[in-house]
This record gives C-alpha cells, structure tokens and sequence, in this order.
C-alpha cells in the first residue's frame, strides 16, 4: 500500500530493543518485559507525536518505560498505581535531546561492585543462584549444606544486598 | 536466635516461592513478598537475575506480534488505540452475497490469524465489486468503516444464548457470540500481543492462551487490575490480568432470516 515502514513502524524497530532491554534489567524475566514493553508501545501509539525529534521520542519512550517498571514494583509494595501517564518522582531526565544512557552496562557494573561488598558466603550463595542459576538443591551441594540452609542464606543474602544498594537508579 | 533462625526460615521458604518463578522465567507474584523489605530484595533479585543475562534478547515472536500492531496503527485507523462503541445487531436489509465459515474444529494459525484480525476493519481498501456502505455514527466513527461487504457468518440458531462461534472471512477471524439475546460480532484477536482467543463456555468469556487475559462478551477486559478489583476476585481467574487492554475489535452484525450476517472490511 505504501513504500516503507510507517512512523511509529520506524520508532518501534528505532528503540524496541533497547527498550526491552532496559525494562528486562528491572523486572529480571522475560513474560513480565515482554507485558511493560508492549505497554510501552501501545502508549506511544496513543499519544507520542511521532514528528518531534529522535532524541525526544528516545527520552519520552524511556521515561514512559520507567513508570510501567516503576507500576510494576509498586504492587509489590502494596503501593496504589500511578499509570504509566505520570512521571516517576525523581526520575527526569537530564537532558530531553541528550542521549541515553546504554541500562545494561551500568546493571552490571553495579551488580558487581555491589557482590563485592557482601560477605564470601552471601555472594557465593547469589552467584550459585543468580549467576549459575542453579537449584536451591544444587545450590546447597555445592556448598555442602541443607537446601533449608541454602534458603535461608540466600534470603539473608538478598537482605543485605538490598540494604546495601537500593536496586533501581529511581 | 533460634527464633530468629525459625522466622527467617519460615520468611526464606515463602520468598523462594518468588524466586523460583524469576529464576524459572516465569512471572513473580507480589503474593510471595510480605512486606516493603522484601520487596526491596525482591527488586535486588530481579535485577541480579537480569544482570546475568546481559543484553538478553526479546522473544522475535514478541518482537514480530508487536511490529503489526504498530503497523496497524501505521495504517491510520487503529485497533491498538480506538475501540468502536458496541454495536448491537440490527435489522438491516442484505446486501451481500459471500459467505464463509470457520468449522468448529478448523483453527486458523495464529500468526495469520492475528495478521488477519488486525487487517480487517483497520484498512478500507477498495473492493471490486465491494459495495459502498455509509457511515452512520458520527464522531464515534466505527472501526468498521469504508468499503467492505456483509458477510453471512453462522444461522441465529446455531449460537444459542451463551455461546460462541468462530467465523473466518477473507478479512477477519472472530467470533459470533450470543450474550443473553444480543449477538455481537468480536475479533478472535487478543489486543495484548496477538495471540487466538479461545471461548469458555463456562467463564463465558473469550480467554488468550498466552497470558491468560479474558475478554467478557462485549470484548471488554475482564480480569484486568481496574475491574478485578472493583468486583471481587474474576470468577474466571485467580488474580487480576497486570494490564489494562483495549476492547476486542468488534465489526457491525445484523440477523435476518435467521442469519447471521458481518460487515467487514476488505484487507
């Protein structure tokens, strides 16, 4: 019918990787990114002006990605929800044109500094787990104690991690 | 201490339950956080899970489902963001001369079907031979609209009250249902990613086998956050579907002489 991608064709083929990408790094599985990333998308169809430019549209879709993520953790806070329409408190970005900061990178390396400061034994148990994603079952052999251990520790682990590093940059 | 050892145990054993979910790739529940601590591990938890699979790639299925919804909505009008008001049947004199139909047992795949229900009554490209049809409602311009036919899709007395009937025209693949007397036409596409609905007779609903959102006979959401809610817990459903989705596609029918007849546009 026509020649070529239409606009928002364009701006879903442009970002929808990265967008992914950078919800995936908050929500740490696939159904729950595949759900926030079309929630994205089907907002920018409702309302993103799709003449202004790449830069803005970059901004306005991570912004827009950072509320459905930010949602999503709210119910596990037993928060009430703000819709993705409203902008996260504290969370504008510095520069509408300026570029976006590649997500996956900065996880990574703050998930690393971050396992180095907790105690041999909680970043031997997230690192069995998270890393070599291994069963609680093998997880326990592996470090020659009961799986009602190794869960215990795990929990213990993630406690401390959590009080270390507030996870989301929000 | 041993208290300590005891809570903690009781507290690790519910919160794997949240774990294993994010480590198996499922979908976490809220259920298994207790409390505002927890949910702050379990945020550490996610992003440790994401953080081992960096640039961990989207699904190209996903991928491809939504590319077609944004070219649907590329195509101007747009089953992501405008639902059409319902419609209810109506006498209306036929004009149209084709019929097909979907046997009970013939499935359409899924793929197609979902390329197909976007197609139609999104685009109205001119027909051949396609009859010219008004449009008759205003600034709530149906999604149905333009050039397309009327289609004889099932007789009134095969979808009794209660039930359901796919259908499948050059252009749209739906279903017929009967919601207590009044019949109404739905795209048998879920408007979340694309996949084929399925009727629950005992639900009376149209349910999507992917993520398990339930559309009620009007093609409203019926499990979604806001309604679920309000309403108690979905008879249909354990919890609430996470998203708000648009309204089924929902082309215009008429009974007469005891058939059942669909407008739809020509893809």
């Amino acid at each position: 019918m026509s020649s070529g991608p239409g606009p928002f064709e364009r701006v879903y083929d442009a970002h929808v990787v990265p967008i992914y990408r950078f919800i995936y790094a908050r929500v740490g599985n696939h159904p729950d990114a595949e759900d926030l990333t079309a929630q994205v998308f089907v907002r920018a169809v409702e309302q993103l002006d799709t003449s202004r430019d790449p830069g803005q549209i970059a901004a306005w879709l991570y912004r827009v990605a950072q509320n459905a993520t930010a949602d999503y953790w709210r119910a596990f806070y037993r928060l009430p929800l703000v819709g993705v329409d409203h902008v996260a408190p504290g969370w504008e970005p510095a520069d509408e044109s300026g570029p976006v900061v590649e997500p996956d990178e900065r996880a990574s390396v703050r998930v690393q500094a971050l396992l180095r400061r907790l105690p041999d034994h909680y970043r031997r148990v997230l690192e069995l787990r998270f890393l070599e994603r291994l069963s609680v079952a093998e997880t326990a052999s592996a470090m020659g104690i009961t799986s009602g251990n190794a869960r215990v520790l795990q929990y213990r682990a993630l406690r401390r991690a959590a009080l270390i590093g507030d996870p989301t940059d929000g | 201490m041993a208290d300590d050892e005891r809570r903690d145990g009781d507290a690790a054993e519910r919160f794997d339950g949240y774990l294993d979910a994010l480590l198996g790739d499922g979908r976490p529940s809220p259920e298994a956080v207790g409390d505002r601590d927890e949910a702050e591990m379990a945020r550490m938890a996610a992003e440790l899970a994401a953080s081992a699979r960096t640039g961990a790639a989207p699904d190209p299925a996903f991928l491809e489902q939504m590319r077609l919804r944004m070219r649907a909505a590329d195509s101007g009008i747009d089953a992501v963001r405008v639902p059409p008001p319902v419609r209810e049947a109506e006498a209306v004199p036929a004009d149209a001369t084709r019929r097909w139909r979907l046997s009970r047992r013939q499935v359409l795949q899924a793929g197609l079907g979902a390329a197909a229900g976007m197609a139609a009554g999104v685009i109205g490209v001119s027909l051949t031979g396609g009859s010219r049809r008004p449009s008759t409602l205003g600034d709530d311009a149906p999604l149905v609209a333009g050039e397309g036919f009327w289609t004889e899709v099932a007789r009134l007395d095969e979808v009794p009250p209660g039930s359901a009937l796919r259908f499948s025209t050059a252009a749209f693949d739906g279903f017929v249902v009967n919601d207590e007397g009044t019949v109404r036409a739905l795209s048998s596409v879920c408007t979340h990613m694309g996949c084929t609905l399925h009727f629950r007779p005992d639900w009376n609903d149209l349910r999507c086998p992917c993520h398990g959102a339930s559309f009620d006979l009007a093609g409203r959401l019926a499990n979604g956050r806001t309604k679920w809610r309000r309403d108690g817990a979905y008879p249909g459903d354990a919890q609430a579907y996470p998203l708000e989705l648009p309204d089924l596609v929902r082309p215009e029918v008429k009974v007469e002489s005891g058939a059942i007849w669909v407008w739809t546009a020509q893809a």
